[in-house]
Formats: structure tokens, C-alpha cells, sequence
């Protein structure tokens, strides 16, 4: 007994060696799993401050670029919603329709503008913190985009601030997403490289399109409404079985430059995603 | 002793600050970043006690994980610096010196310091990158990483300690 109280007592600091890499080592497999602790992540109340009064240094020197691009992007948005409803109109002969269904649609979509406080991009993996959380009404699984297109979908919410997967993630939630105009869909992943690209799968063979085209959200998922950009076709590629094609698309978010963003919660969601889950039950069920 | 130990926090503070704001944000050629935290534990003195120093490098590695939002991996190499540095440090001290003597350049000798803090940061560059790659393994990148990592390290680990000492 006394010798094995010498023994504790001489190498105690080897025990809590033991034991300090022993949590480590739990942390760190245990994060990778969906239910990793808010607390130990970039939302946790304090961290989430000192970022926040980085990022709003920071941000002070970005705005004029931020302004210039998304004043472009309204210019742009602007034209295409004109000449959409002249086209409308010359058709239908009714010019007051396309504003009704337009305040309709947009009715089903709360969103909630946040900034983002820290973000990486030379990781395999990239988080984002942003600094809304569940006092504001952002959960998990929520869509978040920008001025210029998708981000990411919410990963942990903490009462003030959130962690979001961005699209630039090779773990990410990959988002379904269409070709515009054309509707073939397929998924938008990230391969760890360059965060100006990131690859649309699973398009099919027969689908027609042309390099150039824009890709955007398809509203499948419950996560993004339709029509929230991706980016441009860049280069298409055979994928490696040969039966779809992989798209190289130019990423219109610039990931680099990210100061505002939004939360989006489509109302009616809920509904969806319990419709699919009862679904997959009784699917499940069946198959026994 | 204390205000010794309200020393070292400071310095703990001033360098995680340091890392997850200034240093986290550079990648010379998309692979090189500077870990520099690695200094706070370099530079325990001799005979400081050794779970304390293993104490205080989790800490350290667990704060600077929860800003990258990797918790555990910082921490995990950290304390692995930490049990190793009182034993290398023992290697580099010469005979007739005093029980308590700080491991700076001033102290060692400057290439004594450099040989010391290029093993200990070779080592935490490798194990950190090693375990940064676990879900995503590509031996090159993470060759390329730890090197170019520790080069920049060191190189500022070794300008520090000249400012320091001058």
C-alpha cells in the first residue's frame, strides 16, 4: 500500500498527463459527432465577444468593397425584375400580379440579418460564428445566406451566437441545389481546395445546359427556399462511375469577404420536414 | 509567487489574443501559420512544478481551441509539449546553475535556446497538423503544413527572445 502511494505520488504528473490527453482526445472525436457541446465551440458568450469587437474593427475597413459589390448586385437584380415584369405584362396584360405574388412569397420567409464575427478558409473543415442565436430565433438547421448567395446551414445555436457550416466544409450538409431555368438538380459539395469553387454531383446525362449557366438553392430541402444563388457553371465533368455529370461551379458568395448575412426560417418547414419524417416511418415500417 | 503568477496569466492571455486574432489569420502560401502559443510553454523555468505546467499548457491549448472551434486539438498537442519541456530543458541547462533558471535565450545561450525551441515546436507542428488531418489525410499537405508552420513559429519564437533579451 505504501509503495503504491510512492508510486502515485512520484508520477503524478504522468497521471494527469494521462488524464488531460485522455480529454483531449474525447473533444476532440467527441465534436466531430452532431452533439458536441455549445460550450466548447466559438459560440460560447465570451469567445463569441472578443470576436464581435474583432469583427467590427475589421468590418470598419471592408465596407466600402461590401457597398460597392452588393450595390452591383442590386443593379443587377433590379434590371432582371424589371424586364421580368415587362415581359409579364406584355403577356398576361395584367401588371399588378407579379407584385401581389411577390409579397406572397416572400410572407413565408422570416429572416434575420446577423454578422458574422469570425470565419476561416483554409481549412478542410470551416466554421462560421455569427452573432445570432436562439434569442433571436435562429435554431439549428436553418439556412443562412447573403447579399450574393448561399452560406451555409446553422450547426449549434447558443443563446447569443450560432456556429454555421458554410458551404466551404468538406463535412458540409450539402445543399440541393438546380440549374436555373432548367430545374436537373444534384448537390453542392466543397473539396477542400480553392474557396472560390465548389462541385455540383449527381446532374444527370441527359440534362441540357450550357457553361455560364447560374446554379441556385432548388428548394427540395427544407432548409433554403428556391432560388437563392450558388454560382456560375464553370466546367463540367464526367463523374467517376460515368453516369452523372459534375459540375465546377464558380461560387458567387465571396467567402473571403463576408460581413452580413441572414438567417433564414421558412415557415412551414416544420410542417415539411414532419411530412418526410412519417414518411421515412412508415416506409421503415413496411420493410419489415 | 503570486505576482509571479499574475504575470504568467497575463502572458497567457496576451498570447492567446495574440494567436487567435493576429497569428490564426496568416497562411504564408496557404500553408505556413504561426502557432506561436507554443512559446508560453517553452519557457517555463526549470524546476517549475510539473503538473502545474501540464495544467496550465491545457488551459492555454483548450482556450485557443474553443476560438478555432477545434476543441481538443490544440490542447491535446499542447500538453504533450508540456510533459516533454521540463525533461528536454533538463538536456540543455549547464551544471553549476540555479534551481529555478528560466529557459531564455539569456539564460541557455542563444543556440542552446534555438536547438531547444526547435524541438519542442518540430514536434507540437507535426502532432498538431497530424491531428488536424485525421478526418481528411493527405501526407503532403500535412508535411507542408508542419514544416512551413514551424519554421514561422521559431522565427518568431527566436525574434521575441532577442527582443526580450535586449
Amino acid at each position: 500500500m505504501h509503495n503504491l502511494l510512492l508510486f502515485f505520488t512520484r508520477y503524478s504528473h504522468w497521471l494527469l498527463f494521462i488524464v488531460l490527453e485522455t480529454v483531449s482526445g474525447v473533444l476532440l472525436f467527441q465534436y466531430n459527432s452532431y452533439q458536441g457541446s455549445v460550450w466548447f465551440s466559438s459560440a460560447n458568450y465570451v469567445v463569441g465577444r472578443v470576436y464581435q469587437a474583432d469583427a467590427s474593427i475589421r468590418s470598419f475597413f471592408s465596407l466600402k468593397r461590401v457597398n460597392e459589390e452588393l450595390t452591383l448586385r442590386n443593379f443587377y437584380l433590379e434590371r432582371e425584375v424589371d424586364e421580368l415584369r415587362t415581359k409579364y405584362a406584355d403577356l398576361t396584360h395584367d401588371t399588378t400580379t407579379q407584385e401581389r405574388t411577390g409579397i406572397e412569397y416572400l410572407k413565408r420567409f422570416k429572416l434575420v440579418p446577423a454578422k458574422v464575427v469570425s470565419n476561416t478558409l483554409n481549412r478542410p473543415n470551416n466554421l462560421m460564428t455569427i452573432d445570432k442565436g436562439a434569442d433571436d430565433g435562429v435554431k439549428p438547421d436553418m439556412g443562412v445566406a447573403c447579399g450574393n448567395g448561399v452560406v451555409g446551414v446553422v450547426y449549434q445555436v447558443s443563446s447569443h451566437y450560432s456556429v454555421v457550416i458554410p458551404v466551404l466544409n468538406v463535412a458540409s450538409s450539402h445543399i440541393s441545389c438546380a440549374i436555373r431555368g432548367r430545374g436537373y438538380f444534384g448537390y453542392l459539395i466543397w473539396d477542400g481546395r480553392d474557396p472560390g469553387y465548389a462541385y455540383v454531383n449527381d446532374i444527370p446525362r441527359h440534362a441540357k445546359f450550357k457553361r455560364g449557366e447560374w446554379v441556385e438553392t432548388s428548394g427540395y430541402s427544407s432548409i433554403f427556399p428556391h432560388g437563392v444563388l450558388a454560382g456560375q457553371i464553370e466546367k463540367v465533368y464526367n463523374s467517376p462511375d460515368g453516369l452523372s455529370y459534375r459540375l465546377k461551379v464558380k461560387l458567387s458568395t465571396d467567402f473571403g469577404n463576408l460581413r452580413d448575412v441572414y438567417v433564414i426560417s421558412e415557415t412551414g418547414t416544420d410542417e415539411r420536414k414532419q411530412l418526410l419524417e412519417s414518411a421515412n416511418d412508415l416506409q421503415e415500417q413496411k420493410s419489415r | 509567487m503570486m505576482i509571479n503568477t499574475l504575470w504568467r496569466l497575463l502572458w497567457f492571455v496576451v498570447l492567446c489574443l495574440t494567436q487567435v486574432l493576429v497569428c490564426n489569420q496568416i497562411h504564408l502560401f496557404g500553408y505556413a501559420t504561426p502557432l506561436l502559443y507554443v512559446y508560453f510553454v517553452i519557457s517555463f523555468a526549470r524546476n517549475y512544478p510539473k503538473w502545474a505546467i501540464l495544467l496550465w499548457s491545457f488551459a492555454l491549448g483548450l482556450c485557443v481551441d474553443l476560438f478555432t472551434n477545434t476543441p481538443g486539438l490544440s490542447a491535446a498537442s499542447l500538453t504533450l509539449i508540456g510533459a516533454l519541456q521540463p525533461y528536454l530543458l533538463e538536456l540543455f541547462v549547464p551544471r553549476d546553475s540555479v534551481e529555478t533558471l528560466p529557459a531564455s535565450a539569456a539564460m541557455l545561450g542563444k543556440s542552446k535556446f534555438a536547438i531547444l525551441a526547435s524541438i519542442l515546436v518540430t514536434i507540437f507542428c507535426l502532432v498538431y497538423f497530424a491531428l488536424e488531418a485525421f478526418t481528411f489525410f493527405n501526407w503532403q499537405n500535412w508535411l507542408l503544413c508542419a514544416g512551413g508552420s514551424t519554421l514561422l513559429t521559431l522565427l518568431l519564437i527566436l525574434s521575441l527572445e532577442t527582443v526580450r533579451k535586449s
